[in-house]
């Protein structure tokens, strides 16, 4: 009995000594879009510098600032796109980084300084890249199908196409078609997107901008407007190898998630920690092989199969052809032109 | 709500605070001190950034009362206000039968009904778009007996939606409504059949009456989430299945007009407190006696 005891005892001491051990380790707060790096690199992230990472996903960049408004403090890094950052930037949410915590970024690639959201990094630092197009499954559509936004005016396809819920992806790729700029604020341009927009719907199952995957997968949809990693993720990951992913002709939007640190984060130097780790080389190159997009890291780049580098549909911004790139365009936060967007897209989803 | 009387002796009275400073406690912390909050946010100003604007303003009231929200409402009363129909026209049968068979088949029922929570929610969501699913069995039995044309998509509409909403709530339609009729005397019904009445008119003029108390919780306990549905509209329903919720959520979420979204949700609160008190307060609706 008193062996047991004993037993029993060493057993407590070991559970709690373990906890009192973990509860001494600090935890980051990742807040990020769902499936965008592989576990294994939080895991190795966690052993190397001795803490804990918690990580939570949203939707949609809205989503993101809607939650850090409404007073979500804890989050010790983030990944806005772009215009988010700029916005975010102008409302005081961002704390500034320290370069000196930061050497990897002599790895970023100097060409897209210019169209990144902080050309000096100082208040974020790119993680990937990506552009917004159509997804489709090749068995389900004619062999001369091209990727056009028009496709949505067809009839063939009716109740098995979705566009995105996103505000501006569904009003930018009516805007391209109608050959204006996505960023548009014009309101003779956007009151024609909003029409064009109107005639598409009845041909459209829904807007979807987290379903469409699986959807795809099953062919319960044929087309969708998408994310070119989420949907060569499809092909590759889920081995649907009927699905196929191109920007329009008409052109489609770029753009480029970024990693910040939001104000009211408690683990700064870990979360400089992590967004340096992001930028190591064999860890950046990782990453891309897990999701498909586009890390700016030049010495990632040399790490990975040259297959995997010459995609033109992983790295449009380096291998698509130029004339197509040349009619993509960032998507732009529009402050006050934002209520005019606003109130169109609601006609739109109105309508019958 | 807390059942209490109004003919209560007066030593009873403080007993009674006591015993029911709990609930009220917890009503006021997490119903009515939210609720109120989101009421005075929809009197603010909407800030375009985000979040709120300084000062007060009926802007977002008078966005609400625009015709381009009619077709939402109308669409959120005649889903859910059909859901609740439809629960009610299924689950009184199967009440009836419940309560009428024997001790041990009853309990057998009774679970049945219950079984369908034990999967997750969302999970059973997602078998319905198995089910429905365009190259699904459903679709192509369907289609194969010539009941609907080779265009027609059983998913992404407001029918989707209205089936998937009958599946979720029809259990709680069910178990109120058995619980009524449990303990209806059905003495009653042999009476009324040996006084002349069909066996129709029985159930309607004797057995229905008995149990309107059940009939009226469960009308509630379907239409109120039924009101609010944002998941099932978002899942299984197209771009014609907007309700007041999805609304909300863009507005919350994507449009960064907090006001608004306040506005909508204080709507949609009185929707729901309009057939609630008019259940609550009917007279004499004891039921069975």
């Amino acid at each position: 009995m008193k062996r047991y005891l004993g037993i029993a005892l060493a057993a407590l001491t070991a559970i709690l000594g373990t906890t009192a051990c973990g509860s001494r380790r600090p935890v980051l707060h990742v807040y990020t879009w769902a499936d965008y790096f592989d576990m294994d690199v939080v895991r190795q992230f966690e052993r190397e510098f001795g803490c804990r990472v918690r990580i939570d996903n949203f939707a949609s960049n809205e989503e993101l600032y809607a939650k850090l408004r409404a007073g979500a403090t804890g989050y010790d890094v983030i990944f806005p796109t772009t215009y988010m950052v700029h916005l975010m930037r102008r409302e005081n949410m961002l704390i500034p980084l320290d370069r000196e915590q930061l050497p990897n970024l002599v790895h970023l690639d100097p060409k897209f300084r210019a169209i990144s959201a902080d050309p000096d990094n100082a208040y974020s630092v790119p993680y990937m890249f990506g552009t917004t197009g159509l997804g489709w499954r090749t068995d389900r559509v004619p062999e001369d199908f091209e990727a056009s936004w028009t496709v949505f005016a067809n009839p063939e396809f009716r109740g098995r196409m979705s566009m995105l819920a996103d505000m501006r992806e569904a009003m930018g790729a009516a805007l391209k078609t109608l050959g204006y700029s996505l960023n548009s604020t014009d309101p003779g341009e956007l009151a024609a997107a909003g029409e064009l927009l109107k005639a598409w719907k009845p041909q459209l199952a829904r807007y979807d901008s987290e379903g469409y995957r699986n959807s795809l997968a099953s062919a319960e949809l044929v087309v969708v407007q998408g994310y070119s990693g989420d949907i060569i993720m499809i092909r590759e990951d889920d081995e649907v190898e009927e699905v196929r992913y191109a920007v329009p002709r008409e052109g489609g939007s770029l753009w480029a998630d970024e990693m910040a640190i939001p104000a009211g984060a408690r683990q700064v130097e870990l979360a400089h920690a992590f967004i340096n780790f992001f930028h190591r080389p064999e860890i950046a190159a990782q990453n891309m092989e897990y999701n498909y997009y586009h890390c700016p890291n030049m010495a990632a780049y040399e790490l990975l199969d040259d297959d995997f580098l010459s995609d033109p549909v992983i790295f449009f911004l380096l291998h698509g052809d130029p004339e197509l790139l040349a009619k993509c365009e960032f998507i732009e936060d529009l402050g006050e032109a934002n209520a005019l967007y606003t109130r169109i897209w609601d006609e739109v989803r109105a309508a019958r | 709500m807390d059942g209490r009387r109004g003919g209560a002796g007066h030593g009873m009275r403080r007993r009674e605070w006591t015993m029911s400073a709990p609930s009220l406690g917890w009503l006021v912390v997490f119903f009515a001190i939210p609720t109120t909050y989101i009421l005075v946010l929809s009197f603010r100003p909407a800030n375009p950034l985000g979040g709120v604007g300084e000062g007060w303003s009926l802007e977002s009231w008078r966005r609400v009362f625009q015709p381009e929200y009619y077709a939402i409402y109308a669409r959120t009363a005649w889903i859910s206000g059909a859901a609740t129909a439809i629960c009610l026209l299924l689950g009184t049968p199967v009440a009836y039968t419940m309560a009428r068979a024997p001790a041990r088949t009853r309990a057998w029922l009774l679970t049945l009904v219950v079984v369908p929570f034990w999967t997750n929610f969302l999970v059973r969501i997602f078998a319905w778009k198995v089910l429905l699913h365009p190259d699904g069995l459903i679709r192509h039995l369907f289609g194969a007996l010539r009941l609907i044309g080779p265009e027609v998509s059983l998913l992404n509409r407001p029918e989707a939606v209205l089936l998937v909403l009958v599946y979720t709530y029809l259990p709680f339609a069910i178990l109120p409504i058995y619980a009524a009729a449990d303990s209806f005397d059905f003495g009653l019904l042999e009476a009324a059949r040996d006084l002349g009445a069909s066996r129709f008119s029985a159930i309607v003029r004797v057995f229905l009456p008995g149990i309107r108390r059940g009939l009226g919780v469960a009308a509630l306990l379907v239409l109120i989430p039924a009101l609010g549905s944002y998941l099932i509209p978002d899942l299984v329903g197209g771009t014609r299945s907007v309700m007041v919720g999805n609304k909300i959520t863009q507005r919350a979420f994507t449009d960064r007009n907090w006001p608004e979204a306040a506005a909508l949700a204080s709507l949609l609160t009185v929707a729901v407190f309009v057939p609630l008190l008019a259940v609550l307060r009917r007279p004499g609706s004891e039921a069975g006696r």
